[in-house]
């Protein structure tokens, strides 16, 4: 039996395809193993998004390349379109396989193996073919529901590297959750580049997110991250539903209106604020977490203000902080007034303060308060580990619970470990 | 690259001067679909550089067309001017989202706000839409820069000037629009420069305008 291993970088797309591509491998009799092994085959999901994510990219190339010069390498991703001449022309890899042929990448291995030529580009480009992942690195099942941008942010690779919006039909998506939670997942979270803006025939991203909520099943859905541009007022409503989390992922980028549309972002800092606010004035307890950039081109002080203000004022229970990092083609790269690395560090350094503090503030606010924990892993002490609805991580210590099951809890303390958990004891 | 896959080749059909720098470059459509304020993604054949340019024409035209000013330092500005009928350029899109709501077209109040070449997606829009209830600020350095003026209605087109006083209003479209404010319900679109777009979203505010109501096109 052939071993195969696979490296996700980036996303959660990324990690959506790569999933259901190992579910894929695994139905066909091969060995996953991890990816520090040895493998017969290396798949590395690799992302482009900053300069950091090109070069943890390029290592983990290496790495496989390192832990078996025989093994076969496909590398696929973001990277794989941005830099395809390039990886073409290292001899460390076997194929180079674009976004768009990525769910074709069991057909290419096998055809490999049989000898024949397995050339990408002869394959399909189909961006949702992925079969489910019913053997997954995880307990939450990700459901891909659309692909690509038309935003083009004004620091932003991804149009070029995904392509254009394009949504996946809903039918595929509720028949994809069926099977998904008829095999056992209790949690779906919808995944996509921008998916706020899925569109089948009309059929908009609140009306999917209904009818998710109406298919039958034990399970619980989560939106994830998505971009803050157009929602109605029926969208605030859809999470009085018990089925859909109390948390989004909502990016901001950055808290100055300046900024923002200099980035050619869709919404202003007020809009923003008043989204926010709309949800905690629906929902007290509403989870909100965000991704920032710093040292945009021309970021002053007083922007810097500005975000960091808003930032403590959301309560933003984690800042996925990002320095701002040139990406060739896009509108920022020609714009004057590039940040130096140094002060970019200190700005983003002083954003995951106020992460820090939101989060401890976050937690200690839902003390005594209920969850429903759907249990993910045992630690090596025995404590149940996983998420609640809001998306808090939190351990419990108690006995007779299984793997993949919800479990009524209260949450009763914080836990200082390598990242902050809360604890919790039975209902 | 996937770029290149999404790009086609569309043939230029002419190329008008309006000023020495300021020019229409009109375009084959190829029958694609698009709504007056989206703009395209152009680039030389053969080159890997594109810029994006909103739609000049109108969405019944059977061709498009594109205003663009040759930026003293650019590359794609200068490189598009040198076109003749015949040759070929990338073109990616309709894109972008800075349309009319089309409920609001036959009833609403527009104010539309634009610096120099700013002015083209309103362009697509006062002659897609010949009823519409606009009031135009164009903002530019010299009255030579009123580019096509003859399209819109006279009592709707407000030439601000501040280099020279052959305008109707000699100074900043933002000074205009402090000295005239607007009417809350009125849907402002503002498109063009930046600084321009910051303070008058500033000052719209000021004049009771829901930010809902704001829209905005950021070209530079
Ligand atoms: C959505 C969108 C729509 C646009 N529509 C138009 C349009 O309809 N007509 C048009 O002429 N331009 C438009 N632009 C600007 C256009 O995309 C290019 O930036 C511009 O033509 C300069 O490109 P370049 O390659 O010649 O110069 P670059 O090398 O890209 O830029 C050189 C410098 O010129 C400045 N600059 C950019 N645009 C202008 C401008 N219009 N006037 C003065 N300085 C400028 C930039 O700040 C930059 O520092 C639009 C931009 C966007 C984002």
């Amino acid at each position: 039996m052939k071993k195969i291993a696979f490296k996700t970088l980036g996303c959660r797309l990324n990690q959506y395809e790569t999933d259901a591509l190992a579910s894929r491998f695994h139905s066909g009799s091969y060995e996953i193993v991890d990816f520090n092994q040895q493998a017969d085959i290396y798949v590395v999901n690799t992302c482009t998004v900053t300069n950091q994510s090109d070069q943890k990219s390029r290592q983990t190339i290496n790495q496989a390349h390192r832990q078996n010069s025989d093994a076969m390498v496909v590398v696929t991703g973001c990277m794989a379109n941005n830099y395809k001449e390039s990886l073409l022309e290292s001899k460390n890899i076997s194929y180079v396989v674009d976004n768009e042929r990525k769910a074709a990448i069991f057909g290419i291995v096998e055809k490999h193996f049989r000898g024949e030529v397995a050339d990408p580009e002869g394959f399909d480009r189909d961006v949702f073919s992925y079969e489910a992942a019913y053997k997954t690195f995880h307990t939450r099942s990700m459901i891909k529901i659309q692909d690509g941008c038309n935003n083009f942010c004004t620091f932003c690779i991804i149009p070029k590297v995904r392509g254009r919006a394009t949504s996946r039909p809903a039918a595929d998506i509720y028949q994809n959750i069926r099977s998904v939670v008829e095999h056992g997942f209790k949690e779906v979270v919808l995944t996509g580049v921008n998916i706020g803006r899925y569109n089948d025939n009309g059929l908009n991203f609140e009306q999917l997110v209904e009818n998710i909520l109406a298919l039958p099943g034990d399970f619980r859905l989560r939106i994830s991250s998505i971009e803050p541009d157009g929602f109605s007022d029926r969208f605030f409503q859809l999470f009085a539903h018990p089925k859909l989390t109390p948390h989004l992922h909502l990016c901001l980028q950055s808290g100055s209106e300046s900024v923002l549309l200099r980035m050619r972002r869709m919404y202003t800092a007020k809009e923003f604020r008043a989204m926010a606010d709309k949800l905690r004035s629906l929902y007290p307890d509403f989870n909100l977490t965000t991704d920032i950039i710093t040292g945009f081109p021309g970021e002053t002080e007083e922007d810097m203000e500005a975000t960091l203000q808003l930032s403590r004022e959301l309560k933003f229970s984690h800042i996925h902080t990002f320095k701002y990092s040139v990406r060739t083609g896009t509108r920022a790269e020609r714009m004057p007034d590039q940040i130096p690395e140094k002060l970019k560090n200190q700005r983003s350094n002083a954003v995951r303060k106020v992460s820090e503090v939101n989060k401890r503030e976050y937690f200690t606010q839902m003390i005594g308060k209920p969850q429903r924990l759907l249990v993910e892993r045992f630690g090596a002490d025995g404590v149940a580990r996983g998420y609640g609805q809001n998306y808090i991580p939190i351990r419990l210590k108690a006995k007779g619970i299984e793997k993949n099951t919800f479990v009524d809890v209260v949450l009763d303390g914080i836990h200082e470990g390598k990242e902050l958990e809360m604890t919790a004891v039975l209902l | 690259m996937m770029n290149s896959d999404f790009d086609s080749l569309h043939q230029v059909l002419s190329l008008r001067m309006l000023t020495p720098t300021a020019y229409v470059l009109r375009v084959e459509r190829k029958g694609l679909e698009f709504k007056a304020g989206q703009h395209l993604l152009l680039g030389r054949n053969g080159s890997i550089e594109s810029r994006e340019y909103s739609v000049y024409s109108t969405e019944s035209d059977d061709f498009f067309e594109v205003l663009v000013k040759e930026v003293d330092d650019g590359l794609v500005s200068k490189q598009l001017k040198q076109l003749k009928a015949g040759d070929k350029v990338k073109l990616d899109g309709p894109l972008g989202f800075f349309t009319l709501e089309p409920e609001t077209i036959a009833n609403g109040k527009f104010l539309f706000i634009a610096t120099g070449t700013g002015i083209s997606p309103f362009h697509s829009m006062v002659k897609s839409y010949p009823g519409l209830n606009y009031r135009l600020l164009h903002g530019v350095r010299y009255s030579n820069e009123a580019y096509d003026r003859q399209d819109y209605e006279p009592s709707r087109y407000i030439l601000c000037t501040t280099g020279d006083q052959g305008g109707d209003f000699y100074g900043r479209v933002t000074d205009f629009l402090r000295k005239n404010p607007v009417l809350k319900d009125t849907h402002c679109f503002l498109c063009g420069n930046f600084n321009m777009i910051h303070e008058a979203f500033e000052i719209l505010e000021q004049q009771g305008v829901p930010s809902s109501q704001v829209h905005a096109e950021v070209y530079f």
